[in-house]
């Protein structure tokens, strides 16, 4: 089922808190939904929940206008706070079930509930109180209870946040196949740019409660409309002969072509296999990866830019020993 | 001392000879304040939640009137009361003072503020977005304030014990708009004022152990089912 966001507005007071003219998100994939805090995404998340209702516009849950009767037959919500009834495990997953009439027999709902729970690795604590797991645990829980409702529409709501490092790498490892398993089309909003990476089909960038570009996830992240985007996407900005030229996140590769732009060298550290090099691009320090077997280092690095810097992501081993694949796209020159 | 002492004693001799006449005025003050306790919650634990959860223009004042009527001498709600209910007041025509129906008013006016106080607190120390997590499960209005009750339960009945301990310890209203007639309205409370008056200090004594008695009974047995759920 898609959700369809048309003339979408939302005010605060006087305060215009969202501003998305049009976005649809696609049935059947997942769209990461990135910004800074505050940048208006769970409020998004509400008002395709039917938990506010737009100053103007509509949000269309396959076709129906969201409201809290369409949501409850259409949406299930992971909160971004795992938020549970004084209860078992267990009670929680099927609470929804239970209201939703999604397992009227008793026995049907268990065994969801039991499905889901094993889904998420927490078969051995459905009988444990809920409110005493630890935060890895209630995640999953959280998790569980919303996946388990199998709606057409899920939304979760910084699925990884309060989790420490190997339980957040764990999920975010996991996460796209549980997502998958359960087939729904599923918004996930994050302010990590790894985090959107990983988990979403698509990408859609909130700042200041403006949609700024969304689309597919490789496109979406090599072409970021504005400075503010780019900046946010981690983008390394450099302000060239009056535009300014995004480069990529994580490093840059010297592609072939003119050069443009001239990278003064101050260091080379060798660490065998790789190499990099530190140094300036007009005044701003830039580091840049160099595979062996690419030749002698220059003194003086020449990266190519014409009308775009040919800037590529490097492949490489994050800090949390996780391969990250990107798209390899050319960085674009953004307008002044 | 001697005055405790003996109320002590006689509280015992009336307790346990069943003196018709304490039964009677310790049922008549079960069944009052129990009643204004009761219509009390029925108002206050909804509006208790409507304030703790509402966004809505005069929310603050609303809850400030709240937390003013707390500590609102009762004397002060009586003497209100009265004024609507006496013959020349606006509500004289229902011939309602000097009845228990009267005392229920009044003790519905000095409970309702204290349950919707304590309501208010409960449902506020939820998480913030249990109401919305409900919602989205399925759970329509009423049966998600069915589930938030449960949840604030242990706050919710420290509001009933403090709606009700506050009306059966009360003297002021029920005076003032029940009248202390002798087998009608007189309470607990009441008849301790008429027999200190009397001079007959054993009886007071003994009458006001009785509603300390009282009063323990129904806060243990609200408090063990306090108690019990949270474990």
């Amino acid at each position: 089922m898609d959700v369809r966001i048309e003339g979408l507005r939302f005010h605060r007071g006087r305060r215009i808190v969202l501003d998305v003219p049009s976005l649809v998100l696609a049935d059947g994939r997942t769209t990461a939904l990135v910004g800074p805090n505050g940048a208006g995404k769970s409020t998004l998340l509400r008002l395709i929940a039917g938990l506010e209702r737009p100053t103007a516009g509509r949000v269309l849950l396959g076709g129906v206008s969201a409201s809290p009767r369409a949501a409850r037959e259409r949406v299930s919500y992971a909160f971004q706070e795992a938020i549970f009834l004084s209860d078992s495990v267990r009670a929680n997953i099927e609470l929804g079930l239970r209201l939703r009439g999604a397992g009227r027999a008793e026995r049907r709902r268990r065994r969801r509930a039991e499905e889901a729970a094993a889904v998420f690795g927490i078969e051995a604590l459905l009988d444990r109180p809920a409110r005493r797991l630890s935060g890895g645990e209630a995640q999953r829980a959280n998790l569980a209870r919303a996946l388990s409702l199998r709606a057409p529409i899920t939304l979760l709501d910084e699925p990884l946040s309060g989790l420490d490092g190997p339980a957040r790498r764990q999920l975010l490892h996991a996460l796209p196949a549980m997502l998958r398993q359960f087939a729904t089309t599923t918004v996930v909003v994050t302010h990590d740019r790894d985090e959107a990476l990983r988990l979403a089909d698509d990408i859609a960038v909130l700042i200041d409660g403006r949609l700024r570009v969304a689309g597919p996830r490789a496109t979406t992240f090599g072409s970021p409309p504005d400075a503010e985007t780019a900046a946010f996407m981690g983008y390394t900005l450099l302000p060239v002969e009056g535009a300014t030229c995004a480069i990529a996140p994580r490093g840059l590769r010297i592609g072939p072509g003119d050069h443009e732009f001239a990278m003064a060298v101050d260091e080379v550290l060798d660490f065998g296999v790789r190499r990099e090099v530190w140094g300036r691009i007009a005044g701003v320090v830039v580091s840049v990866g160099l595979s062996a077997g690419e030749g002698p280092l220059p003194a003086e690095i020449q990266v190519s830019a014409t009308s775009r810097a040919t800037v590529f992501f490097r492949h490489e081993r994050t800090p949390d020993d996780e391969t990250f694949t990107n798209p390899g796209v050319d960085s674009p020159v953004l307008p002044a | 001392m001697d005055a405790l002492w003996e109320g002590l004693k006689e509280a015992i001799r009336l307790i346990v000879t069943g003196d018709a006449a304490l039964r009677d005025i310790a049922w008549r003050t079960v069944v009052v304040s129990g009643t204004a306790t009761l219509f009390a919650m029925a108002v206050g634990v909804p509006a208790g939640y409507a304030l703790a959860r509402g966004r809505f223009r005069g929310r603050t004042v609303i809850l400030g009137i709240v937390n003013t009527g707390m500590g609102m001498p009762p004397v002060v709600i009586g003497l209100v009361v009265w004024l609507m209910l006496v013959r020349s007041g606006p509500f004289g025509g229902f011939e309602l003072v000097y009845t228990k129906r009267a005392m229920v008013i009044a003790q519905f006016l000095i409970a309702v503020p204290l349950v919707v106080g304590f309501t208010a607190a409960a449902i506020q120390s939820l998480p913030r977005d249990l109401p919305d997590l409900l919602a989205i499960l399925g759970a329509g209005p009423v049966r998600r304030l069915w589930l938030l009750a449960k949840e604030a339960q242990l706050g919710i009945l420290a509001a009933v014990m403090a709606g009700f301990g506050g009306v059966v310890s009360e003297v002021g209203a029920s005076m003032t708009v029940g009248g202390n007639l002798q087998g009608e309205t007189r309470v607990l409370t009441t008849a301790i004022v008429t027999e200190t008056s009397r001079g007959e200090n054993e009886k007071a004594m003994a009458l006001g152990i009785v509603l300390l008695a009282m009063a323990f009974a129904v806060n243990i047995a609200l408090t063990s089912v306090q108690q019990r759920r949270r474990g």
